[in-house]
């Protein structure tokens, strides 16, 4: 079974946590993950510029060694990310910012990704809000 | 054949980018040419309320961008009648003529016949 | 046709679960994660709520452990497995944002 998986929350919300897990078990479970795309406050999980407190969960981490290790195809939708300021090499360069927050294995990318997702995978999956 | 996708959008369109994102998911849609329809429910249906002004708040008019659907190939539009009685709307005077407004039951029968859906 | 219909928010203060109760069908199946978990928080209206439907109704065990939620012989507690075995049992999933 092929799963698009839609992550809508940012890093330190519940659902995003929820949206790793049912990932890691999609994959355990033999079911292949056509794309992950992050949406609105879904960004975040892939900033590197997420500081997570030691004895806490760091999210952005486990889906960056996530997405690394099963080779996945992580998508980080590009107008969402321009406007909570999760920016990559090149759009810092285009705005003339300084922070950098988001490398490989992230694609900035635009939401025709998602649809494509959608038309490609058997399920779309939707994680956030609380 | 292309998977048709609804999206349910739920939010006010002044209670933060939710209710744009929404619309910009069903644009990018279109823009694809693929089947996709817009409900709007609970305080989305306040996207679609007559005579709002976007400038108070210093913001765009999403309303514009709602009459546009039709234009963009967004022709499934479709409005939720018990959240717009709830919420005190006169149906007659949503800003959205093309808006179809659907029952409880046909909204359960709407939501069985997209492939997919997002209810943001 | 069938859908998994998926909450997350609290029942409290919030219309997510009346509007999901008002929509969903014959054929679907409710999943309560997070603090939707709340729902089953006995003596109150949304339990009643649900109780008085017979849905599939699922909790998330992990949500209803952290609350500290018994869960009531008509709803089933489940893993992730059993998530996404859900949500390919089901036609298409609609997670409440």
């Amino acid at each position: 079974m092929k799963f698009a998986i839609a992550i809508f929350s940012a890093a330190h919300a519940p659902s995003s946590r929820r949206a790793l897990l049912f990932a890691q078990a999609a994959l355990a479970g033999g079911h292949e993950i056509v794309r992950l795309f992050f949406y609105q406050d879904g960004v975040f999980n892939a900033s590197s510029s997420v500081v997570t407190p030691q004895d806490e969960q760091d999210l952005p981490k486990q889906w960056c060694s996530f997405v690394s290790e099963h080779q996945l195809d992580g998508v980080v939708c590009i107008a969402a990310a321009l406007r909570r300021g999760v920016l990559n090499e090149e759009e810092a360069k285009r705005y003339q910012r300084e922070a950098i927050a988001v490398g490989a294995p992230w694609e900035l990318s635009g939401l025709g990704q998602l649809h494509d997702a959608v038309q490609d995978a058997d399920r779309l999956i939707c994680f956030g809000g609380a | 054949m292309a998977k048709s996708l609804l999206i349910i959008s739920r939010q006010s369109p002044w209670s933060g980018p939710g209710a744009r994102e929404a619309l910009d998911i069903v644009l990018a849609g279109g823009a694809f040419d693929l089947p996709i329809g817009l409900l709007f429910l609970d305080d989305g249906v306040f996207q679609l309320a007559a005579q709002q002004n976007a400038k108070a708040l210093q913001q765009k008019d999403l309303s514009a961008n709602l009459q546009a659907l039709p234009m963009f190939g967004v022709e499934e539009l479709f409005v939720c009648s018990d959240s717009v009685a709830e919420r005190g709307l006169a149906p007659e005077a949503l800003s959205l003529e093309e808006a179809q407004a659907l029952a409880a039951d046909e909204i359960t029968a709407l939501i069985d016949r997209y492939d997919q859906v997002i209810t943001l | 046709m069938s859908t998994l219909h998926v909450l997350s928010h609290s029942p409290f203060g919030d219309d997510r679960l009346s509007s999901c109760l008002r929509v969903i069908g014959a054929n679907d199946a409710l999943l309560l994660s997070g603090d939707a978990a709340y729902a089953l928080q006995p003596g109150t209206a949304p339990f009643s709520a649900l109780n008085d439907r017979s849905l599939a109704l699922y909790v998330l065990a992990e949500d209803a452990q952290a609350r500290a939620i018994e869960i009531p012989d008509w709803a089933k507690a489940i893993e992730y497995p059993a998530f996404v075995e859900l949500s390919i049992h089901h036609d298409k999933v609609n997670s409440w944002l």
